[in-house]
This record gives structure tokens, sequence and C-alpha cells, in this order.
């Protein structure tokens, strides 16, 4: 029998508490609870293409990112199990069960949510997200993941997140970006260095649509289907001295940190540079002869 | 017309070609024939360009000889000099015979390595087949810069021929034959000399000294072989011969051979193995040592000597090491082989150390020697936190807020129920749709279809050779500026008219086509644009001359 391949979806949802809250206010039609619907459809979809689809959430929070599916504490026949098989609609077990259990783990995460700090820890939920796509992955080929963002980008996160964009990128692992709110930058460059797609939704209410139609095929099907062209990305470094971005620039050769103008001294790791400036030849001064 | 500066190698008269009478001349580089009375010369052929040549037979009256070239043409001179014409006609044909060769080589390669180019580079082939072949351009011009390579290469290779070694039998070829009346007769060819001489260099030495102003070179060498030094006895005590000093010489040679002693006494056999020469046979080494020369054929001459030697050393140092002797007077040979057996005793020789301690001791027991690194020290470490990132405008939000918007979420997810089956109202769904269907507010940027998906591939590769033969036309012109010399005048000119039956040959035909095909896309554009700006240049350039000129 041929094995068949195994496509992994690992959907990170951003559920930043704070923006979440304030979005409740601002348009109470598309609230997390819908963003979660929705979430829940395309990880249903994916699961019912094929039988060996395997599907993982997680839940990327300001405390910490959480595995809604699978969770550690799913056992089969427990009863969770029970009240999917009663639910009467008829529906695949395995979908049943995994709404169900994503439903009572962001229950669980969102009860639990403190108003400490307030940027989402998105470099660590893909950094986790990548543990669990290696450790699952024995022969599977094609792994895609979701990333669907709410809240602003996190720039104390930069380093990580890159570390990450590039391990996938290694890893011939699709980042695409589902984007509610601002234009994220990282993800942007995320998804140009991994190949996948970077999506910002006009409407949130539709944001079902735009991921069954965006996001679920994988990447072979999507050399066929006419998809949103890939945005221009801006890859303009900024300068370390006044966060502007530039096109040329200065770069220490100890630290590689960036700078705008020239300094004799980096100011990021103290090493002193010389430049050899050009030489000015002075004009020579032609005697003049007196007569007397 | 010959140029005065040819060297003339020979001339002979009284040659017929065609029933005219004239003369034949032989130069460096052609042979070339003149009817008799005028200067000019009517038949010229370079050596290069000939194939081969043939002689008429012995014994026929007409005494002819006949030239065949590449091309297949032939050209018939017949040596009418009543008296000397066999003389002549030989004469001109073993000068011929040495000078062929010569030329034959480099003509055939050149051709040679132009059909290899062509074969191996197709891109190559269709620029040749271009433009040579529709007399765009000459094939000269085509292959001036392309041949380059090898015409560098071809006088590097030329001038290190390979050395002749000698061979080891030489001494032994030189048979005496039996004269009849009691005399040798030694047949020396100039091959064996050399060996000779390069084998002992003291009978060079002698040679260049005596000959040709003490003696002959017959009585040189009649000497030689009668000397003492040549036969095996060696004894040289007392006959007053040249040769006597050579001998000498010769034992000097081999003292100093002796005393450098044995480098590396650990000599890995096994690693000895057969190693082939490439191409040239080596002839980009240094040719090796006279010395060591000596070395290999004495070896065979002298190895008697040096075994009883040997073993007289041995018999006296094991003689000397049980009585404890001094060893006793010896020639002056075995005194030095014994002193260095001493020598060695008192200092190993440092590369037997070195093999030794490379036997004992293994590289990675060792403590490790890393690299001496530095470490990075920075001051502002928080600039790796947040890397090259632009400041963005923080949306700072008051702690009331954050409680509000955190209580909100709480309550609302505390009851939390998945409702799948309201999830997306079709209205929402289908502006969602349209959105992303091409035309919509999301494809926007994919609306330009890719040009080459437009263009059919045979016109795309027509293209490509279009603007490779242009290339190569506009790179000869453009090589030409700054012109300084009457030959760049020349080319410019020539390059212009070029680039413009080009146009006309290629270039337009091609436009028309893609016209008929109805294909709007502007795919010549960019060649036109290049060739008006080499035209533009050449009429400043010409205008600039006519004014120079006036």
């Amino acid at each position: 029998m041929v094995e068949d391949e195994v496509n992994l979806l690992v959907i990170v949802v951003d559920v930043n508490p704070i923006w979440w809250g304030q979005q409740a206010q601002r348009e109470p039609q598309f609230t997390l609870s819908k963003c979660l619907d929705a979430v829940m459809v395309m990880g249903n979809s994916h699961m019912a293409m094929t039988r060996t689809n395997r599907l993982a959430v997680i839940a990327s929070h300001c405390q910490d990112s959480h595995f809604l599916y699978p969770s550690k504490s799913w056992r089969t026949g427990d009863s969770g199990g029970d009240d999917a098989s009663s639910s009467g609609d008829g529906k695949y077990e395995l979908l049943a069960v995994a709404n169900n259990l994503i439903a009572e783990e962001i229950r669980n995460v969102m009860s639990r949510s403190k108003g400490n700090s307030t940027d989402t820890l998105l470099a660590g939920s893909l950094a986790k997200a990548l543990c669990c796509i290696l450790s699952m992955e024995t022969a599977s080929s094609f792994v895609i993941y979701d990333v669907i963002k709410a809240a602003e980008d996190c720039a104390r996160q930069y380093m990580n997140f890159m570390n990450v964009i590039f391990a996938a990128q290694k890893q011939n692992i699709l980042i695409d970006a589902c984007v509610l709110d601002s234009e994220s930058g990282l993800l942007q460059q995320a998804c140009d260095i991994t190949g996948g797609l970077y999506l910002k939704i006009p409407q949130r209410v539709a944001l079902a649509q735009y991921l069954l139609w965006v996001f679920l095929p994988d990447s072979e099907q999507r050399s066929q289907l006419v998809l949103p062209p890939p945005a221009h990305v801006d890859y303009r470094a900024a300068c370390f001295c006044h966060r502007n971005l530039i096109e040329i620039g200065y770069v220490c050769s100890v630290c590689l940190s960036i700078f705008c103008n020239f300094s004799p001294i980096c100011t990021t790791c103290e090493t002193a540079f010389k430049i050899q400036l050009p030489q000015m030849v002075k004009p020579k001064k032609k005697k003049l002869k007196q007569t007397m | 017309m010959a140029s005065l500066s040819e060297e003339v190698l020979l001339v002979v008269k009284k040659v017929r070609q065609r029933k005219q009478d004239g003369t034949l001349y032989l130069m460096a580089e052609r042979i070339a024939w003149g009817p008799e009375g005028k200067d000019r010369f009517t038949v010229s052929h370079l050596y290069a360009d000939i194939r081969c040549q043939k002689i008429s037979p012995d014994g026929k009256a007409k005494v002819q000889l006949q030239l065949v070239l590449h091309t297949g043409e032939s050209t018939t001179f017949h040596f009418a000099n009543d008296s000397s014409a066999l003389k002549d006609r030989d004469a001109t044909k073993e000068l011929l015979q040495q000078l062929l060769p010569k030329f034959k080589k480099k003509a055939n390669k050149e051709l040679e390595e132009k059909n290899r180019m062509l074969q191996e580079d197709p891109v190559l082939f269709q620029l040749y087949k271009d433009l040579v072949v529709s007399q765009v351009i000459s094939a000269e011009e085509f292959w001036a810069n392309r041949l380059g390579g090898i015409n560098n290469t071809d006088p590097a290779v030329c001038n290190n021929k390979q050395e002749v070694g000698i061979s080891g039998a030489f001494l032994a070829d030189i048979r005496p034959q039996t004269d009849g009346c009691n005399g040798l007769r030694y047949n020396l060819t100039a091959d064996i000399i050399e060996s000779i001489f390069r084998t002992y260099p003291a009978v060079k030495q002698k040679y260049s000294e005596n000959v040709p102003h003490n003696l002959t070179e017959k009585e040189f060498w009649t000497r030689f072989f009668q000397s003492h030094y040549f036969h095996r006895d060696r004894i040289n005590t007392g006959t007053q011969d040249i040769f006597s000093e050579c001998a000498k010489q010769d034992e000097k040679g081999l003292k100093s051979l002796v005393i450098q002693g044995v480098k590396n006494p650990l000599v890995d056999l096994l690693s000895l193995e057969d190693k082939t020469l490439d191409e040239g046979y080596g002839i980009c080494t240094t040719l090796p040592s006279t010395s060591n020369a000596n070395k290999t054929v004495k070896e065979s001459s002298n190895s008697a000597i040096i075994k009883r030697f040997n073993h007289h050393s041995a018999m006296v140092l094991a003689a000397g090491s049980r009585k404890g002797d001094a060893p006793t007077d010896q020639a002056s040979e075995t005194s030095s082989t014994d002193g260095n057996s001493r020598d060695s005793d008192f200092f190993q020789p440092p590369v037997k150390k070195v093999k030794l301690q490379e036997a004992i001791e293994y590289e990675d027991l060792q403590r490790e020697n890393r690299p001496k690194t530095v470490a990075l020290n920075l001051k502002k470490s928080d600039r790796y936190a947040h890397g090259p990132v632009p400041l963005q405008s923080q949306q700072y939000t008051t702690s009331q807020d954050i409680i509000n918007s955190v209580n909100y979420i709480r309550h609302e997810m505390m009851n939390y129920k998945p409702n799948l089956t309201e999830v997306l109202s079709s209205t929402a769904a289908s502006s969602a749709i349209a959105a992303l269907s091409p035309g919509g507010v999301l494809m926007q940027a994919g609306a330009q279809q890719a040009i080459n998906q437009m263009v059919p591939t045979e016109v795309q590769g027509e293209l490509k050779h279009l603007y490779v033969a242009a290339g190569e036309l506009l790179r000869h012109f453009w090589s030409c500026f700054p012109v300084n010399t009457p030959f760049l005048e020349e080319k410019v000119m020539k390059m212009k008219s070029n680039l413009e039956r080009f146009q006309m040959t290629k270039l337009c035909p091609f436009q028309e086509k893609i016209q008929r095909q109805y294909l709007s896309t502007n795919l010549t554009g960019h060649l036109e644009e290049m060739l008006q700006t080499a035209y533009s240049k050449f009429h400043i350039w010409q205008t600039r001359r006519m004014m120079r000129k006036t």
C-alpha cells in the first residue's frame, strides 16, 4: 500500500486579550469567538480533505503559547468523547473531537488571562509550532503554518522571529500570514522568505472565506490557482542610531550593527574605525618673481 | 610582392612553371616563383597552406616537384637546368621537408581548435552561422578575438620542446665494427655525441677546449676511444692523456655524491609508484641535473667498483669494532665512506627523527589548540533584541483600558461554544470572493501577464539569436573607439556598414514577421535603440573628423 503523504497544517492564532477585548467593543459582529469559529472551519476542512491530513492549533497569548489541539489531555474515550458522539449531527468524529477540544482549551486559556503584558508572544508560538512540526514529521511532506495575527508586531522579538523564519525556510516549511489589523513587516518577510502567502484582510467578518479560498490549498495546488500576488516587501534595514529606514549605510564589521552616518567608534561594541578620506591635493602656490 | 625583409633560404634558377621559365624562391614562411625577367611573383604559397609535396620518380626525363595544397589545388614545378636539375630538385625537396612540418601543425591545430570550439558551443555555432555564413562579417574578424587562447598557449608549448633523454645503453650502441684490417670503426651519430657530452661533462669541456684549434673532431674522438678513460680498467696513472683529468674529475664527483649521504634513511618504498607524466612528458619541470644523470648511467658502469668498496668498508668496520684498532689506511674513497658512517652515529639525521615522531604520536590525542578568538563585547545589547527594525508608533493603552479589555474577553470566552453553522453570511462570502477574483481589490498587482507567456517560443528563440548576433557586432563596433589608427578607422566604417546590413537583412524581416502575427508587444525596441546609439556615435565621430580635416 502506498504511503499517503501527510500534510500538516499548523494554525497559530493571536489571542491577545487586550486587542480582542478592544475589538469586541469596536466591532461586536466580529469577536474572538467568530474568529475561532472561522479557524475551526478551516481546520475541519483541512482534516476532511484527506484522511492523512493533520492539524495543530496554537493560541498565542501574552503570557504564553498554548497548544489548543492536539492537547495533552486528549484521550480517546473520555468524557469529552462522549459529548462529541452525542452531538447528533452525524459529524465525522475526529472533527467533533477537535472542535470540542479547541473550545475547551481556549476557554481555559482566556480565563487565565491577566493584563500583565500587552505583547503577543508570537515568536515563541512559532518556535513551538516548529518544534511540534519537527517532532511530528515522519513521512510528512507538506507543512504549512498559518498565522492569524491581530495585534501589532513586537520589536523586541525580532531576533527570535528571524531565527524561527530561517529555521522554517531550511526545513521547507511554508509560513502564511493572515493579518487582521495592522500590516506586519516581520510576517511579510517570513512569507516572502519561506514562499508562503501574506494577506491583509479587508473584511474581518468574511475571515472564513478568506481562509478557505487562499490558505487552505497546499503548495502544490497553489501553483494551479490564481491567488493574490505576493506583495512587494520592504527589506530596507533601519539604522541603529535613529531607527530610520535607510538604503545605504555603514556596517560595523565586528558587531554588524548598521548606522546611517560614519562615526569613528561603533556605539554598540566600541570598536574604533578609521576611514581613509581621499587625499586633498593642495594647489601649489606658484612663487611670483618679484621684479625689483 | 615580397617584402624586402623576408629571409630567402634557397634560390633555384631555371625552374619552369606552366611552360614558363622562371626562378623559384624559398623563403622563411612561403615558397614563391616568379617568371624570368619580371620581378613579381606569380605563384606564392605559404608553407602552412601546403599539404604535401610530390616528386616525379627518379627514372623520368622530366624532373618535377608538385605541391599539393589543403584546398586541393596543385602546382607543378619543372626543374629545367640541364646540369643540375636533379640536384636542384632534391635540394628543394629536402628544404621543404624540413620546413613543412613546422608550419603544418600550426595550421591544422588552428582549424581543429576552431572546429572544436564551434562544436562545443552551440551558441557560438549559431552566431557563426548568423554572421559569417550570411556574410555580415568576415571569418577573420569573427575569429580574431576568440583564437587568442590557443595562439597564446601555442608558442609556449612549441618552445618547450621535449628534451630527449639519454638512452641508458648508448655506450653499448657504439659497437665498433672491424674495419677489415686490424682497425675498429666506431659509428658516431649526433645523438650519441650529445649523450656522451651530457653524461660526461668533463669530456664536453675537453672537446670545447681542443676542437677545432688543437685537434679535428675526428682526431678527438679517435683519441677518446683510444684513451684508457673510455675503457673499463681505468688505470690512468702515467699516461699523459687529455682525458686523464676527466677521470680525476669523475672521482671527485663521485666523492661529493657520497658525502651528501642519504637524506631520508626511512624511505617509504611502498609509496613509490608508477607516476605517469602528463602531456609533454613533464616538460614543464626543470631538467634533471646532469649529476643525477651521471649517477644513473655511472651506476651501471661503476657498480662493481662500488660494491667492492662497500664490502671492504663493512669488513674494515667489523674488524675495527672487534679489535678496537683504528682501521688501516685505505684509498681515499673508503675513508670517506667510513667517516660518513661514523658521523652518522653521532647525530641522527633530522628527517628520521621527525618520521619516528610522526609514527608515535597521534594528533587528536593531544590538547586542542583552538585558534584564539576575541569575545564580542556589546555595550548596547538591546539593539540586538529589536534589530534593524524601524520604530513603530506605539499604541498606548491605559491600564484601565487593559483591565477592561481583559475582563471583557474573559467574560466573552467563558461561555464560548463553537457555532459553526453561522460562521459566514452569504453576502460577506460573495464580497470576499469578489475581492479575490481576478480584477478584485486584492488582485491588482498581478494583472500584468508575463511577457514570456504571450510570445511563442520560436519567436523568443529567434529574438535571442538576434540579440547574440547584434551584441557581437556592437562589441566589434564599440571596441574601435577611440579611433586612433587608420586601421581602426577602416574597421569602424566597416562595422557601421555591417550593422546596417544586419538591420536590413535580419532585424527588419523579424519585425515584419511579428507584426504579421499580431503581437503588439515591442520586442525589438531595445535592439533598435542600441543600433541607433551606435549610428549616432558614428555620425558624431564622422562630423568631428570632417571638421578636423577642414
